[in-house]
């Protein structure tokens, strides 16, 4: 009898468990189910989609160049405190920009996209005359080149965020 | 026992001797009294020494939420196969939050990792649950402008954001992350140099993740004389440990070690993506990452923590959960993100509403 009632209660026990188990494994795929679907972006029109690849041809050369200028600040600052060096760094770079404004400014832009070629533009010509303040500090060695450079350079990177989430929605992933 | 004692002055009769009340027995009083009195310095020294041993408060703030991931681009282990039973394949998609340690040293407060905030990541990554770290601090007691110290456990974008928005904090990265994004953005072959190879994404390439923003605001951070390259394992503060993770998720990963009253955690951003991988010995968000360091990594907390349990990753769909123990004492807070309040020090008042 004794021996019946310790099974009956490890039994219980047993099933306890097992419904638990069962609700948290429901539970967990009802999370799964319950979440909102992803926004699709607007599809581009034709036009559209042109503009947004032959501007993607500059962006793709934009983007690095736009760290590498960050890196030769980082660079300058924590390790070869050397203005040669960073010339050499920058002064590549504000050919590039100010060449990349040039070629954003000849493109055929779509009316629908004229507010998005214009932060686009604006990025360029941040980033050209970020450039130049970087160089104006190898001449003077004014310290406030490099913070007002900086801040163009934060600019237009929030400028290329903004027409990427149009143009080009699936270039961020999860990291 | 009567004994004579020469001495130079003629024999001299005293009276009954013992040995202790000889020149050894003397010695030997003294040393005994010696021996105890070291063993109570250290006694006491060892006492001192555990009442100041240093313990953090730490909370965790969900930055913001991807949504609907598939769980195999997460983790390949746990790639869904209709069909099956399995529990380890049976979950299509998972939500990851994005996690940010708040951690109180005594007046200083640190956060590892800090999330992002441009509304453009969010839409274009479909994240959501988002609010701004300022606003999530307050929620906590905190201001931005109260964080001291940042340790970044990788500069990619989703967790070296918002470095403006914090003032005051010293920015902690490791000189081998500002290395390892160098030389893939040098390198001759563009599609390992490439940050996004094309509009689709860049696919875990060597410099992917590393976008504009996030390198502006970190130069911003070394311009202003606010940051420190770290080189390796150091300390920042009393029992507060950076340490290396080279390669464990990207080429200088770091992790950060932490006391609390809950025993030593160990934070360690994407090196940590998922605390399930951390138990079951998976690799989680494969990017720039050697799987050896990863585990090499998750041994590392091992080896801190005497466990799992105390490793806090930085995606865990199970977070806030009682799934994932050390952060079930959860709220909901702003736009629908959550917190966990993981561990209080002596003294600290609990900031859970």
């Amino acid at each position: 009898m004794l021996l019946a009632s310790a099974v009956a209660a490890l039994a219980g026990v047993v099933m306890i468990f097992a419904v638990q188990h069962e609700m948290g494994s429901r539970l967990g795929q009802q999370v799964v189910i319950a979440t909102s679907p992803r926004p699709e972006p607007r599809a581009l029109t034709a036009d559209e989609d042109r503009y947004a690849a032959a501007l993607w041809e500059v962006h793709r050369e934009v983007t690095p160049s736009a760290v590498a200028m960050s890196f030769a600040g980082i660079a300058y600052k924590t390790e070869m405190q050397d203005v040669q060096e960073l010339e050499r760094r920058i002064a590549p770079l504000a050919m590039f920009f100010t060449r990349a404004e040039a070629r954003v400014q000849s493109l055929a832009v779509p009316e629908s996209l004229s507010k998005v070629h214009g932060q686009y533009a604006e990025a360029m010509t941040l980033y050209a005359n970020a450039s130049g303040e970087m160089l104006k500090f190898v001449r003077d060695g004014q310290a406030q080149h490099l913070l007002d450079a900086q801040g163009m350079g934060l600019k237009a990177s929030e400028n290329m965020l903004r027409v990427g989430e149009v143009l080009w929605p699936g270039q961020y992933k999860p990291h | 026992m009567t004994t004579l004692v020469t001495t130079r002055l003629g024999t001299t009769r005293l009276g009954t001797t013992r040995l202790g009340t000889t020149g050894l027995g003397l010695r030997v009083r003294l040393f005994a009294s010696i021996l105890v009195g070291l063993v109570v310095l250290a006694v006491a020294a060892g006492t001192s020494a555990l009442a100041q041993a240093p313990v953090c408060s730490v909370w965790l703030i969900e930055s913001s939420r991807f949504m609907k991931v598939p769980f195999g681009s997460f983790m390949p282990d746990r790639t869904f196969v209709p069909g099956s039973n399995k529990p380890e394949s049976n979950i299509p998609t998972v939500d990851l939050p994005v996690n940010v340690g708040v951690i109180k040293c005594g007046n200083e407060l640190i956060l590892y990792d800090t999330g992002w905030k441009q509304q453009e990541y969010l839409k274009m990554t479909g994240s959501e649950h988002w609010a701004p770290i300022g606003e999530q601090l307050k929620v906590l007691g905190f201001n931005a402008a109260d964080v001291t110290k940042v340790v970044i456990g990788h500069a990619h974008w989703d967790h070296a954001g918002q470095l403006s928005d914090l003032p005051n904090a010293v920015l902690y990265v490791q000189r081998e992350e500002l290395k390892a994004i160098e030389w893939a953005l040098n390198y001759p072959e563009k599609h390992i140099r490439a940050i996004n190879s094309d509009p689709g994404g860049c696919y875990r390439t060597p410099a992917c993740g590393y976008m504009p923003l996030t390198m502006e605001e970190v130069y911003g951070k070394v311009l202003k004389g606010k940051a420190v390259i770290v080189d390796g394992e150091m300390e920042i503060l009393p029992g507060v440990r950076i340490h290396p993770a080279f390669r464990a998720h990207t080429g200088g990963s770091q992790l950060l070690e932490v006391p609390t009253s809950i025993g030593k955690l160990v934070f360690g951003s994407d090196a940590f993506s998922s605390y399930e991988a951390i138990r079951d010995w998976m690799v989680a968000n494969v990017q720039q990452t050697d799987s050896v360091q990863q585990f090499l990594a998750y041994e590392k907390c091992y080896k801190i923590t005497g466990g799992y349990e105390n490793c806090v990753a930085a995606h865990e769909p199970l977070s806030y959960t009682d799934k994932y123990p050390i952060t079930k004492n959860s709220w909901v807070a702003l736009n629908g993100g959550r917190m966990a309040e993981v561990a209080l020090a002596p003294g600290e008042k609990s900031r859970k509403p």
